[in-house]
């Protein structure tokens, strides 16, 4: 059940992350500025 | 008004699906009022009644949609204690932590009327406070990049493995580097209680982010 302690079963607290990394700020300022580009060929 | 148990009605999914649409919202949120991305990437849009900003890049929406996707299951089975939106600096080291501290009461006594309404109404207050908070917080420096941490157990990983193969969308546990911050300062931004779910919302600052 819930109410069981963790800590006796060896169930330790662990803190997870993603193994990939969040596209990076100077790739979406060059998508960013693509966009703005064929928006305005469109024009 | 009627008591339930976790297992009717399938309420941990319930939860898990209000929870991972609102971390969407308030992830997108965060990415806008700290400026990790350029703000032309976002776009006005209409969430719990009120107009926030949500990312318009592709990959950057994917990468959020398939973290919360893996953090779900967890989220389901009340086995996530804390969801983290780390920003950090161009070394990688943390500058400011969102924790959305989370816990659901193992008895639920909810009036379906009033449910749906409440949770929208305590989300949105949330939603609110996130879209003002760099009133209180110092500048960030350039450069900065953003992660998201959850704070489980080691045997509620395995919840997570089938999802993150079918994603490929691996997870892994987080070093000293990703998760100590030298002397943070704590700003409490809301606390929400409800039937269904309690939230605590604070942040966690680098006193000298430079």
């Amino acid at each position: 059940t819930k109410n069981q302690n963790p800590s006796s079963s060896g169930d330790q607290k662990v803190i997870m992350l993603p193994c990939k990394s969040a596209p990076s700020r100077e790739r979406v300022q060059l998508w960013l500025q693509a966009k703005k580009q064929y928006e305005c060929l469109l024009r | 008004m009627a008591t339930l148990t976790r297992q009717d009605l399938n309420f941990g999914q319930v939860v898990a699906d209000i929870l991972c649409e609102f971390l969407e919202v308030a992830i997108h949120m965060i990415l806008y009022v700290r400026e990790v991305y350029p703000s032309g990437i976002f776009q006005k849009r209409k969430k719990y009644n009120v107009p926030v900003q949500m990312s318009c890049h592709p990959d950057l929406n994917r990468y959020i949609q398939d973290t919360l996707h893996c953090i779900k299951p967890l989220i389901e089975k009340n086995e996530a204690e804390k969801v983290v939106v780390v920003i950090m600096d161009k070394e990688h080291h943390p500058v400011e932590r969102f924790v959305f501290e989370i816990s659901q009461p193992p008895l639920l006594s909810i009036s379906s009327d009033t449910l749906l309404s409440h949770v929208e109404q305590l989300l949105r207050a949330v939603i609110l406070k996130i879209s003002v908070c760099d009133a209180v917080l110092d500048n960030n420096p350039p450069g900065c990049t953003f992660t998201v941490l959850v704070h489980t157990r080691e045997a509620a990983t395995r919840n997570m493995e089938k999802v993150q193969v079918i994603k490929d969308f691996p997870w892994i546990v987080a070093d000293e580097q990703e998760v100590h911050m030298e002397e943070p300062k704590l700003i409490p931004l809301k606390t929400m209680t409800s039937d269904i779910l309690k939230m605590q919302l604070y942040v966690e600052e680098k006193a000298k982010k430079t």
